[in-house]
C-alpha cells in the first residue's frame, strides 16, 4: 500500500468514526426509549436503521471486523423489529454491549492496531444474544438487501455500500444522485424540530441534516479562523486609534471604517457560531450512565431532558463532559434512594435524574438535579471537621460547599461509583478551566440541584471599563445590572449596604477588594452573579469595549476574580474580572471583618423590601423555576413558585401576586388551561400572564395570546434582560 | 506547541546572566526568546506575590515573576528588564534590575543549594552565577506557593 491510499483511506476511516460515534449516540438513546417501553415499530425501525449504517459504513471504509459486529448487532435489532424477539433486560444489556464494542474497535481500525479477536468476541455474544447458535449460518436472518460476507471469510474490501454512504465522496454514483429538494426541506426543519422537541423532554429522536447539506470540518480550521478574526478586530481598534492619533480622524466618523468593523462583527458571529452545537449533544451519553449506574445499584431512575435549544462553543462543551458525567453519576449513586425507601418516604419508587440547559445572555447554564436524598450538610459538616476546626462554625451554606473540597466524601462506603472522595473538587477544577462556576442547593429529602454556568464562548466579551486602584479594568456587561452614581451607604447588620431598586444591595470597595488600597469612592457598579448582586464603587467609569478575551495562561494559578485579559489598541493589556469571583471575594473579605464582632445580623437575603411586587413562577422543572427566581429575587421581586397550573390557581387564591410566568408544557394543567382558568375568574381578569416557553411555533403563540396571556416569551429568543423588561413594562401598566 | 525539554545551563555553554539586586543567575541562551526593556506591566491583582503582573509581546499576554521571590530571596523593587524564557508551561518572564549579558560559562565551583537551581558557576569580574533550573523553578505549582 502505498502511502497516499493508506492516507486517503485513512482519511475516511476517521471521517467514518465521527459519524459512527453519532450514529452510536441516537441508537443508544433509543434504546434506552425502548427499554421505557417505547418500543414502537418506529424507534425499533430506526435503531436497525443506525446499526444497518454504521455496519455498511464500517464496511465500505475498510473496517471488516467492525462491520461483522455491526451486522450481528443489525440481526439482533432485526429479530426485534420482525417481533420473533422481546424487548427485555438482557437484550437492551446485548445492544449497548455491542455499541460498546464498536466504540471500542473503530479507535483501533483506525490507528490499524489488531482487533480481530475483540471483534470476534463481541460478535460472537450478539449472535448468542439472538437466542441461536454463537455462530450464525442462517444468513436468512440478515438485512435482505445486504450481501454479507460469511464470518469465517475475510470481508472482501470490495464489498459494495449497502446504504447511501454518507462518507466517501469517492462512492458517489452518478446514477444516483440524492433528492436535494427534500433533504433541504429536512434541513431547514432542523431548528424548528429541535425548538418543538422540548415539551416532549427527550422523547423527540432529534432531526438530523442529512450528509448533503453537512460539511465535517476538523475543528482546529475554525478555531484558526476564529483566532484570525479576532486579530483582525484587534487590528482595525489599532488602526482605529493610530487615525486619531495620527491624522487626529475619529474613526467612527468614517463610513469606510464603521463598515469594516460591521463586517468583522458579523463574521465574528458567524464564526463563533460554527463552533457551537446543542448541549443536549452530551444527553445519549449521560443517559446512558443513568442507566448503567441505575441498573448496578438496583435503582429505578428516569432521566429527562429539557433545553433542546441551548448551543454552546464545541470547546466549552467537550470540558463539560467529565463533570457532567460525574454529576449525573453522582446523583444517582448518591441522591436517588432506593425504591423500597422511597415508597416509605411517600415518593414515588422511580426517581428522576434531570438535564436542563438553558441561555442566559452570553451564558449556559446547566443544572443536574435529582428528586432523592438531598445532602446531609450535617454529616459534611462533621465529616470536614475532623480535619479542620474552621468547618464545625459554618452556617448551613458554607458547609454544604465543602463537598467540593479534595478528600472529603461522606459515603460510608466505597461503592465503586462514588464514595472515594475525589471527584467534585475535580469537577470545579475541571469548570475553572473553562471559566466556568458551580453552585449548589440542597434540600434534606427533596433532592439536590447542582448548577454549572458557563460562558457559551471564550472569544469576545462586550465589557465596561472602570478604573479602581488607579488601574484599568474591564467587567463583562452581561454581568452588569446597574451603575449608581457616588452615594453614602449604610450600616446593616454589620454590612455596608447601598439600595437598588428600593432594595438593599452589599457594597464594597472595588480596589479594596482587589486588594489595591482602600481608594475607590466614585460611582458603584452593581454587578450579579449566578444568584447574587453586589455592588463596587470604582474611581471612575471609563467607556464600553469589546475585549478580545484571552487567558492568562497555564503557567498562573486561576484568579476566581480574574476572567482572563485582553490587549487594547495602545498595547496595554486590560484585565477583565469575573462578577462571581468578585462577589465571592468580597463576601469573604466582609465575613472576615465581621468576624471580629460579635455573630449576628441577618445578611441581605432576609431584608426583603416589604412593598417589592411578587412574581407567581409556574414551572414543572426545577431548574427553570429555580433561575426565574433567582433572577428576579436579584431584581428585587417577591418570588413564589408553583409546579402546575393546579398549584399555581392554589397559590393565587391564597395570596393574589402582581404577575404570573407561567411554562407551557406542564402536568395536571398546561400554562394555556392556567391562563384560561385565571381569565375566567373576574377579579383576576387584570392579573398580568406572561407565557414563556420554548415552542416558537405560530401555532403556539396565537394560541397563548387567545387563551388570553399578555406576553408570550420563546425561551430560544430569551434572555435575562429581556425577561425583566418584559415583566417590568407589564407591571408598569397594571399599577 | 509542544516544546522540547527545556536544556538546563551546562559548562561551556552560552548563557544568559540575569543580575537581580546584588546577585546573579545563569540561564541557557537555548531556552531565552528575548529580553524586554522596560516592560509596561499591569499589575494583576488577588494573583500571588511572585506575580509582578503581565505584559504584551506582540499580542501575548505573559506573566512578569519576580526573580528573588521565586528563589525565596528577597523581592525586586523595579523591573527595568524582563527575560522572556520558554517553559514547559510557556512564555515567561523573569525581572532582571540590570542589563542581562551573555557569556559563556567555565567549569561550574560548586552545587547551589537553593531550590530551582543547579550549579554555582565563576563568570567575569569574579562574579558568581547560579544557575537557574526553568522547568523546576516555573512550573504552576511552585508559582501557585
Amino acid at each position: 500500500m502505498s502511502p497516499q491510499e493508506s492516507l486517503s483511506e485513512n482519511d475516511f476511516q476517521r471521517l467514518f468514526a465521527m459519524e459512527a460515534e453519532g450514529r452510536l449516540d441516537t441508537l443508544v438513546d433509543q434504546l434506552l426509549e425502548l427499554e421505557k417501553g417505547g418500543a414502537t415499530p418506529e424507534v425499533v425501525a430506526s435503531l436497525f436503521r443506525e446499526a444497518h449504517t454504521v455496519k455498511g459504513g464500517a464496511a465500505v471504509v475498510g473496517m471488516p471486523h467492525v462491520a461483522r459486529v455491526a451486522h450481528a448487532l443489525e440481526d439482533l435489532l432485526e429479530e426485534v423489529r420482525r417481533e420473533r424477539r422481546g424487548v427485555d433486560t438482557a437484550l437492551i444489556d446485548a445492544v449497548l454491549a455491542g455499541v460498546d464494542a464498536i466504540r471500542a474497535l473503530i479507535p483501533l481500525a483506525v490507528a490499524g492496531q489488531d482487533h480481530e479477536a475483540a471483534a470476534f468476541d463481541a460478535e460472537q455474544r450478539l449472535r448468542i444474544a439472538v437466542g441461536g447458535p454463537p455462530v450464525v449460518d442462517d444468513r436468512a436472518a440478515a438485512a435482505p438487501d445486504m450481501p454479507v460476507p460469511a464470518p469465517s471469510s475475510p470481508a472482501p474490501t470490495t464489498m459494495a455500500p449497502p446504504v447511501p454512504s454518507p462518507a466517501p465522496p469517492a462512492r458517489a454514483e452518478p446514477g444516483a444522485p440524492p433528492a436535494p429538494a427534500r433533504e433541504h426541506d429536512a434541513a431547514d426543519g432542523v431548528v424548528e424540530a429541535h425548538g418543538a422537541a422540548d415539551g416532549a423532554a427527550g422523547h423527540a429522536e432529534p432531526a438530523r441534516a442529512t450528509a448533503t447539506e453537512m460539511l465535517q470540518i476538523p475543528v482546529h480550521r475554525i478555531d484558526e479562523l476564529v483566532r484570525l478574526i479576532g486579530e483582525a478586530s484587534a487590528a482595525t481598534l489599532r488602526l482605529g486609534s493610530a487615525l486619531l492619533e495620527r491624522l487626529e480622524r475619529d474613526p467612527s466618523s468614517l463610513t469606510e471604517y464603521r463598515d469594516l468593523v460591521r463586517s468583522l462583527n458579523e463574521l465574528q458571529e458567524l464564526a463563533l457560531h460554527a463552533r457551537m452545537i446543542p448541549v443536549m449533544s452530551l444527553a445519549p451519553r449521560l443517559r446512558r450512565a443513568v442507566r448503567d449506574l441505575a441498573r448496578e445499584t438496583g435503582k429505578e431512575v428516569r432521566f429527562e431532558t429539557r433545553g433542546e435549544d441551548a448551543e454552546i462553543d464545541r470547546g466549552v462543551l467537550e470540558r463539560l463532559a467529565d463533570p457532567l458525567l460525574h454529576l449525573v453519576r453522582n446523583a444517582v449513586d448518591h441522591g436517588v434512594e432506593a425504591p423500597d425507601e422511597r415508597r416509605r418516604n411517600g415518593k414515588p419508587a422511580e426517581g428522576t435524574v434531570r438535564l436542563h440547559a438553558m441561555q442566559l445572555g452570553s451564558e449556559v447554564v446547566i443544572a443536574v438535579s435529582d428528586d432523592g436524598r438531598g445532602i446531609d450538610v450535617s454529616r459534611v459538616r462533621e465529616t470536614a471537621g475532623r480535619t479542620d476546626r474552621s468547618a464545625i462554625e459554618m452556617d448551613d451554606e458554607a458547609a454544604l460547599y465543602l463537598i467540593f473540597r479534595s478528600g472529603l466524601t461522606t459515603a460510608t462506603k466505597v461503592t465503586g461509583v462514588s464514595g472515594r472522595g475525589v471527584g467534585l473538587d475535580a469537577v470545579r477544577a475541571s469548570l475553572n478551566a473553562v471559566r466556568g462556576r458551580i453552585e449548589v442547593r440542597s434540600d434534606p429529602g427533596m433532592g439536590t440541584e447542582f448548577r454549572i454556568a458557563v460562558p457559551i464562548t471564550m472569544t469576545t466579551l462586550r465589557c465596561l471599563v472602570i478604573k479602581a486602584g488607579g488601574q484599568a479594568f474591564a467587567i463583562p456587561l452581561h454581568s452588569v445590572r446597574a451603575v449608581l452614581p457616588p452615594q453614602t451607604s449604610a450600616m446593616v447588620g454589620g454590612r455596608a449596604m447601598t439600595m437598588l431598586d428600593g432594595r438593599p444591595v452589599p457594597i464594597s470597595s472595588l480596589s479594596a477588594v482587589l486588594g489595591m488600597g482602600n481608594g475607590s469612592h466614585g460611582p458603584a457598579v452593581v454587578v450579579a452573579g449566578l444568584t447574587r448582586s453586589h455592588a463596587f464603587t470604582v474611581d471612575e467609569l471609563v467607556d464600553q469595549r469589546d475585549v478580545v478575551v484571552k487567558g492568562l495562561g497555564e503557567l498562573l494559578p486561576r484568579l476566581p476574580a480574574v476572567a482572563g485579559a485582553g490587549v487594547q489598541p495602545d498595547g496595554s493589556i486590560l484585565l477583565v474580572l469575573e462578577a462571581a469571583g468578585l462577589i465571592e471575594r468580597a463576601r469573604r473579605i466582609d465575613s472576615g471583618d465581621r468576624s471580629q464582632e460579635a455573630a449576628g445580623g441577618g445578611g441581605y437575603e432576609e431584608t426583603a423590601p416589604q412593598r417589592a411586587a411578587s412574581i407567581l413562577v409556574v414551572d414543572d422543572a426545577l431548574t427553570v423555576r429555580e433561575l426565574q427566581r433567582s433572577i428576579f429575587e436579584n431584581a428585587g421581586y417577591r418570588v413564589r413558585v408553583a409546579v402546575n397550573g393546579e398549584e399555581a390557581l392554589v397559590e393565587i387564591s391564597h395570596e393574589r401576586p402582581d404577575l404570573v410566568l407561567t411554562d407551557v408544557q406542564m402536568p395536571r394543567m398546561d400554562g394555556f388551561e392556567l391562563t384560561e382558568a385565571i381569565r375566567k375568574q373576574a377579579a383576576l381578569a387584570s392579573l398580568p400572564v406572561i407565557i414563556l416557553t420554548s415552542r416558537g411555533s405560530d401555532e403556539d403563540r396565537r394560541r397563548g395570546l387567545e387563551c388570553g396571556a399578555d406576553g408570550y416569551i420563546v425561551k430560544s429568543g430569551f434572555d435575562q434582560s429581556a425577561l425583566l423588561s418584559a415583566v417590568e413594562r407589564l407591571l408598569g401598566e397594571d399599577r | 506547541m509542544a516544546s522540547a525539554p527545556t536544556p538546563r545551563v551546562v559548562s561551556g555553554q552560552l548563557a544568559l546572566l540575569i543580575p537581580v539586586g546584588s546577585d546573579t543567575y545563569a540561564v541557557s541562551l537555548e531556552t531565552v526568546r528575548e529580553v524586554v526593556v522596560d516592560p509596561r506591566v499591569t499589575q494583576l491583582p488577588t494573583s500571588p506575590a511572585v506575580v509582578r503582573g503581565v505584559f504584551n509581546v506582540r499580542g501575548d499576554i505573559v506573566p512578569l515573576l519576580d526573580t528573588g521571590l521565586l528563589l525565596g530571596l528577597r523581592p525586586v523593587m523595579e523591573e527595568p528588564y524582563a527575560v522572556l524564557v520558554e517553559t514547559p508551561h510557556g512564555t515567561a518572564g523573569l525581572v532582571a534590575t540590570d542589563m542581562p549579558l551573555t557569556v559563556r560559562l567555565n567549569e561550574s565551583v560548586g552545587h547551589s543549594d537553593i531550590e530551582g537551581t543547579t550549579e554555582t558557576y565563576l563568570v567575569a569580574d569574579a562574579r558568581l552565577a547560579i544557575a537557574l533550573d526553568i522547568p523546576v523553578l516555573l512550573s504552576p505549582a511552585r508559582i501557585s506557593q
